[in-house]
């Protein structure tokens, strides 16, 4: 079997901060004996993962995303631990491997602010020693994709942010690396940009098989585009492997959502609440019907319904993820032993320790 | 030699970033020339009423102050403060994330500034004074070669100490004291204020051992011919010691600080 691309180990970092008294008194106490406090912003992570695969790594504020994507692009320096990617280490080989990486962090730019994109993209391509040659092909693929071309010669400070991130996002592969790191690429876009870098990241994974590990708050972004998910809070790796494994474990409810013929046909809906069945009215004529699909079946509940009422549309819906990831975010859904067939935390069938 | 070329391109990037301010430098132009006129009267008010002093009398004095500004302009750079914005603002992981030496990125992007410096600031100020007050021409043709060496290094010198500096935002975070504490320290022991033959014998000894008084102080006086033959090598060689001692201070400076990175924001 061949090494897997991102072998980590163990890794975690912890932050000294400074814990600062208030008031007067605090204060000056703050200035001659100083109060330190240790976070744990990543406690012994483990993860493995092979080429052209394309992984979503998902948590909540301040569990830990950034802090991880830092150590794995060598930017910070682990507490302990350890990281193999690409073959290197990223805090020790710094600048051997950062040749082989691509980086896009969402809320920054790599490309120089006041002056035309190009000239940044001259930059890169000398920095990593792209050749003229394979510098236009790749030029024009992106533009292809993500229509970059219009606003090349506009200073950066100038582009609305889904024209940057386009941007910012053709920056990290001029060099065609066969890993990419994203944090949060899809941050304050609108739909039709979101939609514009999914399709590349599908595109440059399908092409190149550029293996992407990609940070987000936005679900749709995991759904369109990971088959494996890795869940992160305070520091800990909750949950790593197939994303359809997660919905199966933890898809409690199901919804029925329907449109009445006839609205006097409502009053005989009321029946159908209780049992583990729960009936909410949408507006006038559309009523939704939610129930726990461990007890209740969904076909008998369908024809139930088709027998005493008439009906002009229907639709059958999975609870959405956001759901569930807020399930597991809060502690309500647990992905410990408990939970019926569920592997044990860490142990995904990805991981291979 | 892909790699030089890699710097070069930071150089011709730097130049090109500058040009989005070039209003700034119409202003600077301005500046400098108040500078210029500020310290020429100080000196003429001085002179009137003494003879030479410490070995300079007022027509060198001027020429001191006149080609010592022109040449501010030139190795003037602002890498600390542009480092120590990029450190407040989280910008630096960016830096981390390009398989180059961030001292080198820094060194080469503040060297093409300082060449647009040359063309915008520089010579218009120095064709300026040149035009309004008696200065002096260099003491010979050598001289001059010499003194154009001694600029480069006393850039080269700035860029080093401010790469130090900029590094110190790494632990602190917050510099932009220690910026401005640096600001008034490099203006007075470069020489730029006064020749450093006008301080206390003491304190010139202790100074002649810093790198500090071959910013201005040591090209000036190959320029006046204080420095000769010689003695202006000897001096030169001192400077470009020092440039490469600081570059190396600067380098171990940095591989330590950024050990200890924390990065600002998400």
């Amino acid at each position: 079997m061949p090494e897997p691309l991102i072998q980590v180990r163990e890794l975690s970092k912890y932050f000294r901060t400074f814990h600062r008294r208030e008031g007067i008194w605090g204060g000056l106490q703050n200035l001659f004996v100083r109060e330190y406090k240790t976070v744990k912003a990543v406690d012994r992570v483990n993860l493995s993962i092979d080429r052209g695969e394309m992984v979503g790594y998902i948590g909540p504020n301040g569990a830990g995303k950034s802090t991880s994507i830092k150590m794995l692009t060598g930017i910070l320096v682990p507490t302990s631990g350890e990281a193999i990617v690409n073959g290197f280490i990223p805090y020790r080989q710094r600048r051997q491997y950062v040749r082989t990486i691509g980086v896009v962090f969402g809320q920054r730019t790599q490309l120089w602010w006041d002056i035309a994109v190009v000239e940044s993209f001259k930059l890169l391509r000398r920095i990593y020693e792209v050749s003229q040659k394979d510098f236009d092909a790749r030029m024009e693929m992106f533009n292809q994709i993500l229509g970059i071309r219009d606003y090349l010669h506009t200073p950066v400070r100038k582009l609305s942010l889904g024209e940057r991130m386009r941007c910012d996002l053709a920056a990290a592969l001029l060099h065609n690396p066969p890993l990419l790191f994203l944090d949060e690429p899809t941050i304050g876009l609108d739909v039709v940009a979101k939609h514009h870098i999914r399709e590349f990241l599908r595109a440059i994974n399908l092409e190149f098989h550029t293996t992407v590990l990609l940070t987000t708050h936005d679900l749709d972004d995991i759904e369109e585009l990971c088959r494996r998910i890795i869940i992160i809070d305070h520091g800990t790796a909750l949950f790593d492997g197939d994303l359809q494994v997660l919905k199966e474990r933890l898809l409690r409810t199901k919804q029925i959502k329907f449109v009445l013929k006839d609205r006097a046909q409502a009053a005989g809906l009321t029946r159908f609440a209780g049992n583990g069945v729960s009936l909410e009215p949408v507006d006038e004529m559309t009523f939704r019907l939610r129930f726990d699909r461990t007890q209740v079946s969904a076909s008998d509940l369908i024809r139930q319904l088709l027998a005493s009422v008439e009906l002009r549309d229907i639709v059958i819906e999975d609870e959405p993820i956001e759901e569930i990831i807020k399930r597991i975010y809060s502690g309500e859904a647990s992905l410990s032993d408990g939970d019926a067939g569920a592997p044990a935390i860490g142990e995904s069938e990805f991981g291979r320790r | 030699m892909n790699t030089l070329a890699a710097y070069l391109e930071f150089a011709r990037v730097g130049f090109v970033n500058i040009l989005a301010f070039r209003l700034r430098y119409y202003t600077g132009i301005i500046t400098y020339l108040i500078n210029v006129c500020v310290y020429y009267f100080i000196w003429r008010a001085v002179f009137a009423s003494s003879g030479p002093i410490a070995g300079y009398d007022l027509p060198q004095m001027v020429t001191y102050v006149s080609v010592g500004w022109s040449l501010r302009s030139f190795y003037w750079n602002t890498i600390d403060q542009e480092m120590a914005y990029e450190v407040i603002e989280g910008k630096i992981a960016m830096d981390l994330i390009k398989p180059v030496s961030v001292l080198w990125m820094w060194f080469s992007r503040a060297m093409g500034e300082s060449a647009f410096r040359l063309i915008l600031l520089t010579l218009p100020t120095a064709a300026i004074v040149a035009l309004i007050f008696p200065v002096q021409r260099p003491a010979s043709g050598i001289n001059f070669a010499l003194f154009l060496i001694a600029a480069l290094g006393s850039f080269a010198l700035m860029a080093a100490i401010n790469f130090m500096i900029g590094t110190c935002g790494i632990p602190l975070k917050s510099i932009l004291a220690l910026i401005r504490a640096k600001y008034w320290l490099i203006e007075l022991l470069s020489g730029l204020l006064i020749p450093m033959s006008f301080f206390p014998r003491r304190l010139q000894i202790v100074l002649d051992w810093l790198p500090f008084e071959h910013i201005a102080y040591t090209p000036l006086q190959i320029y006046l011919g204080k420095l000769d033959g010689r003695a202006a090598l000897f001096a030169l060689g001192k400077q470009w010691i020092w440039v490469i001692v600081l570059f190396v201070l600067a380098d171990a400076w940095w591989n330590r600080a950024v050990k200890k990175i924390t990065i600002q924001g998400g």
